[in-house]
């Protein structure tokens, strides 16, 4: 009876293994299918059923690769000698059968008997995987809901551009009609196709053209479209039993039309215009200006984007080369145009140009400007601004013009970095009938030059051991040397300005040295290319330095015009006398009217609304005050349809006085005049007396004569 | 002889004729009591014809009160009075409590003599209710007086000038846990909105630039949460500007007075300008108005013009003639003078005696917001130079800069009024683009120079909320005695104040709510609103409390002290005892003649 009861307990404790595993798996499968569904239907838009489907997939695979339901009693004992030691290793005992047993066995299965029976059936680490199971579940619920906010902001979005196309409120239809058709044909450029809607409120495209079909219930004589108040459309008979009415329009200008059957009005619908912008075009390489030095390469590439709301037509690069200098300045232009074909008529392009400038004949010393030039599908045009590149002239450079007039104040070495370059460019000649030795040789030589020159300009910055001449190797700060913290004369020496040091004692400016400063780096990489028996990379830097040399030259200059005056003679007579006799006081008399106020009907029509809200009646005078301000909201609906064509329809039903006012058509009126008036300019204004039949002038002279 | 002697002498001779008419008649048996029958009858005549008083002292007991029931009643309340008289004026009031006795004024209760004191219950009665009841001691317990939400005080504006701001200010209880938004609406847009804490009493100001002119109703919202928990309206008046007449006199053409002119001339105003090119040569320029000779002031030329803004070096150095004409136009004919200063920073000339000025020290100041005097909005930035006025005593700051130097200061000079202002480069804010600032500044310094203009009536409201229930008091003041006063269709009589002979008073009670209009014969159409009876109902409820209170203060009663009061009347004696005598008289002698 004993080891029946424990074969019991042993199966109970399995079952609740096996029932909490499988409740782990289904939560594992729904937090698993839940995750994927809420990452899913945001990207592809799947359907629930997938999801159902996704469900018992993930279960099944989980339940057959776990296989929970196979674990065998013993597992379950072993399970329990690891857990309760007061089982004493020894509840497989209850599974074998009582033949099986000896007498130890027997006797120890009677002792733990009872400590089986008080085991409980459950044990916290089955429900471990529950609880895991658990929390993924909620992280999965979490992830879904913050999809589903997102998705549903995102089509609320959707929904609210595609109703705002629509119309707002629903449009009230002459009774006369039974169906409307207007067939919106979008013009070519837009590259869009035909579309249909049974709303009379329009929204297109700038140049759309638009037909009306319109389809009454009884047979009419005429039907009319009014536009803006002025145009009128006749729609043409289809049918004999004129019942089928037609017309096609196209449309270019905001506004608003009714609709017109025998005589009879319809309400106002909206024509709203989507208008086609002008292409975009963003140059993103090169620079504005850009300057080519003297052995770098004679390229430019030019990286643009070009966008355009329906499609891009064409795009291309005007460049114009100037070449000379002075007045002998010439100019050739050129048309370039971009590798890409636009037959596309894209709304995006990235387009990139590698534009060789030896190919457009330029040489050094010559510029290029160039502009991009983008039309759209509507052959609507952009350009952008004017970009410039430049090729220094070398021999600009060289010339001994700016040394050989005037008054030269500078030392006569500045002529050496020419005469280094003239040898640089003289030994890449030699290079092929020299030995590399000597090579080699001759480009240290020109090294070492270049070092003694770099050392001869330092002198002029107060510079005076090689070492503190290249200003990138600054290492030996003092005031970050450990051993000088807290030394306040270091810091002292590095921030304070020190009128009496050599560097500054000079005649040189800030600005003038800066330069010299440059120019000596380039020299110092000059060098280092020489030393390298690189001379022809040398070359740029040598370049370079040569022209902030003479930068520095020609700012030593200037250039004062020789001007001229010849005053008129004086007449000796007249002058010193003072006198004015003959001089006539200029009096001027003109009369400026006050500009008339456009919206003065408007703002008369502001208190016969206050009073139509009180009393609902109108007189005669009061309507045409109304008919005026009506005229002048008309001309704004017409330009602005989208704000003012509701205040346009209650103001038409105010002055029809079919029925009784409403407070609200009232209230949309009075909103649109607020829009439409702008707040006046205060202008001086003088106070009013106050009648007292003299008493406060009475008071001011007894006053007066009291204070005397 | 009167009718007293008539009668008595005509009984007399009556009474002779027929004691005599009893003694000759042939049967004397009871001639005694005949005799004494007819006497009798001709007494009882005489008595009859005659008034007959006679004097008594009667006690009065000082304990009849009578019990007024008003808005705001605690119906609760009654119990405690029920053995009291009610008397009521509202006849709300009377349909829910029928005992009450609706009365069409305070009046009738006062002619009630037998009541000695007044209790009142609810939110008492107005001042000019509480006035009738000439001085009558009235009970009014102020503690049950609940607390009310809501605007409990408001000003605005009523009449305003095109262009300037519409100001709005008040306060507002609001004892719930509710925030409360007001929101100022014009033509059916919001156009300034506060947010009111919970419980607070706070002020709120809520201003606009009305756009149209004429009589315009705003209206002030009181919304909580989605509830509109007051609804008010806010008539205004906006009345176009007249142009001014403006004389320029300048020691140099400048651009400052160049853009003035230019700004001035476009709006219609007239303006003549003098500026000297020479020695004793001047430019002169006539827009809006006839040409004239400038060359001299004379009081004729200066009573054309409202404002004259002059150089302060032109105006010193006028020569006597000139300068005598000048002060006088000012201060005994109130012209106004706009004077630009220089760099002269104190003289002893009357036009800058008041304006001591001072130099900022260092170079090329930094520009400088200016401020305009009450406003909390700031003017653009702006070059102001290096003077500036230091204050005094008995002048006003018309614009200061942010760091509070005084750039315009306006005094009273007699009748006139004097403007300063070292200000001489606003043009930059014109070239700017900024009109607005341009505009409002100048106009606050000729508003405030410029003479006031002479007017025939000028009309104004005396009752604080006039509305339908109540009689509104107008107050007109003019010179001449006004005829035929029209309220709408009706004439009204005016009374002349017996103080201030200027002054009419005009009571009249509205039939309609809305725009009024008032207008004496030959004079011009003037508007008033009258407001519905649910209009401001808390501010109203407030203003009987406070009535109430002021008036229980000035007529203080001891209230246990109930003395008693002698006095002596003449009492009529009723007549009906000499009928009864004539007709004992008359039976006693019909019977003895038929039966005995």
């Amino acid at each position: 009876m004993d080891k029946r009861t424990g074969l019991y307990k042993i199966g109970a404790i399995r079952k609740w293994y096996i029932g909490s595993q499988l409740i782990a798996d289904v939560l594992f499968a729904v937090a698993f299918s839940v995750i994927v569904s809420a990452l899913v239907t945001d990207v592809f838009r799947a359907s629930e059923l997938w999801v159902l489907l996704l469900f018992v997939l993930s279960m099944l695979i989980l339940l057959f690769v776990r296989k929970s339901w196979m674990v065998k009693d013993g597992v379950i004992s072993n399970f329990l000698d690891q857990h309760y030691p007061e089982l004493e290793e020894s509840s497989s005992l209850v599974l074998k059968s009582g033949d099986e047993l000896n007498l130890l066995e027997r006797l120890q299965l009677a002792k733990v008997e009872g400590y089986l029976q008080q085991i409980p059936q459950s044990h916290p680490s089955f429900l471990k995987r529950i609880k895991l199971a658990l929390l993924l579940l909620i992280v999965a619920l979490g992830i879904n809901w913050l999809a589903r906010k997102h998705h549903s902001l995102v089509s609320i979005a959707n929904h609210l551009a595609i109703s705002s196309e629509k119309s707002k409120v629903p449009e009230i239809i002459l009774p006369e009609i039974s169906a409307v058709n207007v067939t919106v044909n979008p013009p070519a450029y837009t590259g869009k196709t035909k579309r249909e809607q049974d709303k009379f409120t329009l929204n297109v495209e700038d140049g759309a053209t638009v037909t009306w079909k319109i389809t009454t219930n009884v047979a009419v004589k005429q039907v009319l479209l009014l536009f803006n108040d002025k145009e009128i459309i006749t729609l043409k008979s289809l049918s004999t039993g004129k019942i089928q009415w037609q017309a096609q329009k196209q449309i270019t200008k905001p506004g608003f039309y009714q609709v017109n059957v025998d005589g009879k009005l319809s309400d106002l619908y909206q024509v709203q215009v989507i208008t086609d912008q002008p292409p975009v075009i963003h140059i993103k390489s090169p620079k504005q200006y850009t300057y080519i030095d003297a052995g770098e390469a004679r390229k430019i590439s030019i990286d643009a984007a070009i966008n355009d709301d329906y499609g891009v037509g064409n795009a291309l690069i005007f460049a114009t080369v100037a070449k000379g200098s002075g007045e002998a300045v010439k100019f050739k232009e050129y048309k370039l145009d971009f590798s890409t074909s636009f037959s596309g008529h894209q709304s995006q392009y990235n387009l990139q140009k590698l534009v060789n400038l030896q190919t457009l004949d330029m040489e050094p010393g010559d510029e290029l400007y160039f502009y991009i030039q983008a039309t759209d599908t509507r052959q609507q045009q952009s350009r952008t601004d004017v970009y410039t590149v430049s090729i220094q002239d070398t021999a600009q450079l060289l010339s001994m013009d700016g040394m050989l007039s005037g008054v030269n104040q500078k030392p006569e070495f500045f002529r050496s970095e020419r005469q280094i370059i003239l040898d640089t460019e003289k030994l890449l000649k030699d290079k092929d009938s020299v030995s590399t030795q000597k090579f080699n040789n001759r480009s240290n030589d020109l090294g070492v030059d270049q070092k003694l020159l770099r050392l001869r300009y330092g002198k002029f910055l107060g510079e005076e051991s090689e070492s503190d001449i290249n200003p990138a190797d600054e290492k030996n700060d003092p005031v970050g040397d450990i051993n000088n913290y807290g030394n306040a004369a270091v810091i002292l020496d590095k921030y304070t300005d020190k009128h009496d040091n050599a560097e500054d004692a000079q005649f040189f400016d800030p600005e003038l040295k800066k330069q010299l400063k440059a120019t000596l780096t380039e020299m110092w990489k000059a060098e280092l290319q020489l030393r390298l028996y690189k001379p022809q990379e040398a070359l740029p830097f040598e370049y370079k330095a040569l022209r902030l040399l003479k930068d520095l030259q020609q700012k030593s200059r200037m250039y004062v015009a020789k001007t001229s005056y010849n005053p008129p003679p004086l007449k000796l007579e007249k002058r010193l006398s003072g006198d004015l006799s003959k001089i006539t006081e200029p009096a001027y008399k003109q009369d400026i009217k006050p500009g008339t106020d456009q919206f003065e009907n408007l703002k008369k029509a502001v208190a016969i609304l206050e009073q139509l809200k009180v009393k609902p009646q109108l007189n005669e005078l009061d309507e045409h005050v109304l008919a005026l301000a009506n005229q002048q909201i008309s001309l704004k609906a017409s330009a602005q349809p989208g704000i003012y064509l509701s205040a346009l329809s209650a103001m038409r039903r105010i002055l029809s006085k079919q029925a009784n006012v409403k407070l609200y058509d009232i209230a949309l009126v009075e909103r649109a005049i607020q829009k439409t008036l702008s707040p006046p300019q205060k202008t001086p204004a003088s106070t009013q007396n106050s009648i007292d039949m003299g008493l406060s002038q009475e008071y001011y002279k007894n006053l007066n004569r009291l204070n005397r | 002889m009167n009718w007293n002697t008539g009668v008595i002498i005509t009984c007399i001779l009556l009474a002779f004729f027929v004691v005599w008419k009893e003694y000759a008649r042939g049967n004397k048996a009871r001639l005694l009591q005949r005799i004494i029958a007819v006497v009798a009858v001709v007494v009882a005549i005489a008595c009859i014809a005659l008034p007959i008083t006679y004097h008594a002292d009667i006690a009065k007991q000082d304990n009849s009160e009578a019990v007024l029931l008003t808005e705001g009643l605690n119906t609760d309340s009654l119990n405690l009075y029920s053995a009291e008289k009610l008397f009521t004026l509202n006849k709300d009031i009377k349909n829910t409590i029928h005992k009450a006795v609706l009365l069409n004024n305070v009046d009738d209760l006062v002619n009630d003599f037998k009541i000695s004191r007044l209790r009142i219950l609810g939110n008492g009665l107005y001042a000019e209710d509480l006035q009738q009841l000439n001085h009558l001691p009235v009970i009014f317990n102020l503690n049950q007086v609940p607390v009310y939400d809501g605007i409990t005080t408001i000003s605005w504006n009523e009449k305003l000038k095109i262009g300037e701001e519409l100001n709005i200010q008040g306060s507002f209880r609001n004892s719930s846990a509710k925030k409360i938004k007001l929101i100022l609406k014009g033509l059916s847009t919001g156009l300034d909105s506060i947010s009111i804490g919970t419980d607070t009493l706070s002020s709120f100001n809520l201003s606009t630039i009305p756009k149209s002119a004429g009589n315009n109703i705003y209206r002030l919202l009181a919304i909580a949460g989605t509830d509109t928990i007051e609804r008010e309206t806010i008539p205004v008046q906006i009345e176009p500007v007249k142009p001014l007449k403006v004389l320029i006199l300048t020691a140099s053409p400048d651009f400052e007075i160049r853009f003035l002119k230019n700004w001035l001339s476009e709006k219609g105003y007239s303006i003549a300008v003098r500026s000297a090119i020479s020695k004793d040569k001047f430019n002169k320029e006539f827009i809006n108005m006839q040409q004239f000779s400038l060359d001299h002031l004379s009081a004729s030329l200066l009573g054309h013009f409202d404002v004259l803004i002059g150089d302060l070096a032109v105006l010193k150095t006028l020569n006597g003639a000139d300068a005598a004409v000048l002060q006088q136009a000012v201060t005994q004919k109130g012209l106004g003078v706009v004077i630009r200063a220089d760099s002269t920073q104190r003289s002893n000339s009357w036009l800058q005696r008041d304006f001591p000025s001072d130099r900022l020290a260092g170079k090329d100041p930094l520009p400088v917001s200016l401020i305009s005097q009450g406003k909390t909005v700031k003017f653009a930035k702006l070059n102001a130079g290096m003077v500036y006025i230091s204050s005094q005593n008995n002048t006003q700051s018309l614009v200061s800069d942010e760091h509070g130097r005084i750039l315009a200061a306006s005094i009273l000079a007699g009748a006139g009024k004097l403007v300063f202002t070292p200000l001489n480069n606003t043009f930059s804010w014109v070239l700017n683009g900024n009109k607005n600032d341009y505009a409002n500044l100048w106009s606050l310094l000729i508003t405030k120079a410029a003479r006031a203009t002479p007017v025939a009536e000028h009309w104004s409201i005396l009752s604080a909320i006039p509305s339908l229930s109540n009689p509104v008091q107008l107050q007109l003041e003019t010179a001449t005695n006004p005829s035929s006063i029209k309220i709408g269709e009706a004439d009204i009589a005016p009374l002349q104040n017996s103080l201030m002979p200027f002054e009419w008073r005009v009571s009249y009670r509205p039939q309609v709510s809305g725009w009024q209009s008032v207008k004496q014969a030959n004079g011009l159409l003037n508007w008033f609103y009258i407001y519905k009876d649910d209009d401001w109902k808390i501010i109203r409820t407030l203003r009987r409390l406070a009535d109430t209170k002021a008036y229980i203060t000035k007529n203080a009663i001891s209230l246990n002290v109930t003395k008693q009061i002698h006095e002596k009347i003449t009492i009529a004696v009723s007549k009906i005892y000499f009928y009864v005598l004539l007709l004992i008289a008359f039976v006693y002698l019909w019977v003895e003649a038929k039966f005995l």
